[in-house]
């Protein structure tokens, strides 16, 4: 006999097994595992031809000159520092040189750290890291039950603490959806209050107005402290570019409050190629540069040291109809180039996303969200918004959605580590114990290895047929509609000090009452 | 402690969860230990092998388990049938069956006709596992040497599925197929393709055969005592 026999704790056996059941599908995990990615990005420009695109884009600058729309304290920030300012019919015209924009922008740092409520949950943003955020910005949701709908700060609430239950979701994002039922001034409390109590996870900040960059800030310092959210910062908020090349105050405002408190900020050119660019690709890609350069170059004016991750959203127009379109090969090529302009610059890149233009989790959803968010990963992007949920060009979060792809996040997650090279992962002994012919489901070397050898899915069903069908026939929708439900159904909130928990109740109520007075301006 | 000291239900249940564990040495020494307290061949069987494997078989189903745990325990359900085996024929027990099975001519695929073939040693079956290529005389001489009472029989390739059919008519022509169950399995086949070689049956999968063949023992056993 190999092992004598022995009595072993029957009861925590059960117990043990009892747990593996429950945590079949997406497993709740207290903890964040930002995904280290060992493989070598996908490059689709050469050297030259990010040379190329650098010229270009300085050109841009130099000569055609980014607009600032009802802001003229940036513009004169530009000018003091160095850069011509022209006036503009609609605002002021900023031009600068290649000199002056990498005087600032070299000093946004390479990588940084976003601190989390949950310590264990920071994120380090950059190098060779990538962070997954939940989708932002959609003004609808669907699901299969109740069909699309005008999203309320319900299914706020939920989707927060769907990114808090999700093992494969690092971020909480920001506008999770746009909660249509409360009052446009003040909504801002409600989803930053949903962040800060429903999950524990990093979040982002309200860039709406200036006054909710200063109430994102506040409240950051309420939970984190106002020292300690200089040190890192606690909240990263995304400011868009009005493309093309302009900037609004808006955006600017909010910027600006960011990067005075240390904050990171997200600048991201918005191009649909078509509309906001050229149908060129090199010309988008240039223009894209420029803005992203250009928003950085501000926040470092404001704040040397400013964390900053170089944006882009960039997708094409459907020229027939006017959408936009997603995982297209147009969109693909930029992704990886966008990608290698940011290295270039030693900046943290945001782009990609499981995007796609359909409406429903359909065929045409998962071609296209896989199509993009394998060149997301591929192209080695840092910080990954909409990597869950989205639908009909981000108009629309899907509660299935968003599991479908958790299911790819949690893959990618996998196929980032590469693979093993070491003496164990040429499974000697298994070939001396099986030899050919046979197989290797009993051998050693699978026993040691088979809970992890390979990704377990959660929503996506490898049964045949028969099973199947025997079990009623459910697709990967059906599937993935009882996955959010049960994952809500399990939803615990995070512990919260009491004090802390009353320090911001107390604000958010003091805030919504002077809102609500018309008091818009906080006076602190 | 020892297993002497556990009372008669805890055995049962360490038993099973021994089992479910693929853990070998304890399930036979466990089986020894209850034949030893004045337990028949077949309530050690029923109450500790069969009751275990039953878990096994619902977790598999469920996606719990994942395959080598399941021939982990197979193989810790085989230690305990090797000591009750020989004990259950001298006691007349109802059979639990023999099957003979393999891969059919032209096809030499046969992973998951081994699961199957393991998964039924798992359940208690007596299991003649042809090995791969097999022409229907193959078949013929092991069913007859060995008293079958199911013959399994699989395919990988669209192109030898159809030999299935030619055994079937050789087991015809040779009186045996009444007294056979046939059941047939593999990626290209399926219920349909089963029921038109007029096979018995069709196993989508390994968990499937066997619970097929153990409905098919009960039957034959019932029809046998009444």
């Amino acid at each position: 006999m190999a092992t004598p026999p022995v009595i072993t704790d029957r009861r925590a056996r059960r117990e043990a097994r009892e747990a593996r059941k429950r945590s079949r599908g997406f497993a709740f995990v207290d903890a964040v595992r930002p995904l280290l990615n060992t493989l070598p990005p996908t490059e689709v420009l050469s050297a030259e031809g990010v040379q190329k695109v650098h010229a270009a884009s300085m050109r841009l600058l130099k000569d055609t000159g980014v607009l600032i729309v009802d802001y003229p304290q940036a513009a004169e920030t530009f000018r003091q520092n160095g850069a011509s300012v022209e006036d503009h019919p609609d605002g002021k015209l900023v031009k600068l040189d290649e000199d002056t924009l990498f005087h600032f922008v070299k000093h946004a740092p390479s990588t940084f750290t976003q601190l989390a409520r949950n310590p264990a949950k920071n994120l380090p943003i950059g190098g060779r890291n990538t962070i997954f955020a939940p989708v932002y910005g959609p003004p609808f949701v669907i699901d299969l039950d109740r069909g699309r709908r005008q999203a309320t700060i319900e299914d706020f609430q939920n989707f927060a603490k769907l990114a808090y239950m999700s093992e494969h979701m690092h971020h909480n994002g920001g506008t999770l959806v746009e909660p249509n039922d409360i009052d446009v001034k003040e909504r801002h409390l409600d989803m930053l209050l949903a962040h800060l109590t429903l999950s524990d996870k990093a979040f982002m900040g309200s860039v709406t107005h200036k006054e909710n960059a200063r109430d994102t800030v506040r409240m950051a310092e309420i939970v984190f402290g106002a020292d300690a959210i200089r040190q890192h910062p606690a909240t990263l908020s995304l400011i868009n570019a009005s493309s093309p090349l302009r900037f609004d105050d808006r955006m600017f405002g909010a910027l600006e409050v960011y990067a005075r408190a240390n904050q990171a900020v997200l600048v991201t050119p918005f191009l649909i190629a078509g509309a906001m660019s050229p149908v060129a690709m090199a010309a988008t890609l240039a223009q894209q540069n420029a803005e992203a350069l250009f928003g950085i170059c501000y926040a470092q004016m404001l704040n040397a040291g400013t964390p900053c991750i170089y944006g882009s959203f960039l997708a094409n127009i459907d020229l027939k109809s006017g959408a936009p379109c997603f995982g297209t090969p147009e969109g693909n090529l930029a992704l990886y180039a966008g990608a290698q302009m940011a290295r270039r610059y030693g900046l943290p890149y945001r782009s990609g996303g499981n995007f796609t233009a359909s409406r429903i989790p359909d065929a045409q959803a998962g071609y296209e969200s896989a199509s993009t968010f394998m060149a997301t990963v591929q192209a080695g992007v840092n910080f990954v918004l909409h990597a869950a949920g989205w639908l009909e060009g981000g108009l629309i979060a899907g509660y299935e959605k968003y599991m479908l792809d958790l299911e790819m996040c949690g893959m990618m997650a996998k196929y980032v580590k590469g693979i093993g090279l070491d003496d164990e992962d040429f499974a000697w002994d298994a070939y001396a114990e099986v030899g050919p012919g046979s197989h290797f489901l009993g051998s050693q070397h699978t026993l040691r290895h088979y809970e992890t050898a390979f990704y377990q899915h959660a929503v996506f069903s490898m049964d045949n047929y028969e099973k199947w069908e025997a079990e009623g026939s459910e697709d990967a929708y059906k599937r993935a509609n009882a996955a959010w439900k049960q994952m809500l159904r399990d939803y615990q909130p995070p512990a919260m000090d009491a004090g802390i928990r009353e320090a911001l109740d107390e604000f958010v109520a003091k805030r919504r009452a002077e809102i609500r007075a018309g008091k818009l301006v906080r006076e602190d | 402690m020892d297993f002497k000291d556990l009372p008669d239900d805890e055995l049962w249940l360490q038993m099973q969860d021994d089992l479910y564990d693929g853990m070998k040495a304890e399930v036979a020494e466990e089986t020894h230990e209850a034949l030893r307290r004045g337990y028949t061949p077949t309530e050690v069987l029923g109450k500790g092998l069969v009751a275990g494997m039953d878990i096994v078989g619902v977790d598999f189903r469920d996606g719990v388990l994942f395959v080598p745990e399941v021939l982990m325990a197979a193989n810790a359900m085989k230690a305990g049938m090797e000591i009750l085996r020989p004990l259950l024929t001298q006691t007349g027990a109802p059979r639990i069956g023999t099957m003979v099975i393999g891969t059919v001519k032209g096809d030499i695929h046969d992973i998951g006709k081994n699961l199957v073939s393991m998964m039924m040693e798992g359940a208690g079956f007596e299991v003649v596992n042809l090995g791969v290529n097999n022409d229907a005389d193959k078949f013929l001489n092991a069913i007859k040497e060995h008293d079958a009472d199911i013959i399994g029989m699989s395919a990988l390739l669209t192109t030898t599925m159809p030999y299935m059919k030619v055994v079937i008519q050789a087991l015809k022509d040779e009186g045996l197929r009444d007294k056979l169950f046939v059941m047939v399995g593999g990626a290209p086949v399926s219920a349909g393709f089963a029921e038109e070689i007029e096979a018995d049956a069709y196993g989508r999968d390994a968990a499937t055969a066997v619970d097929i063949a153990k409905k098919y023992m009960a039957w034959k056993n019932e029809k046998k005592t009444a």
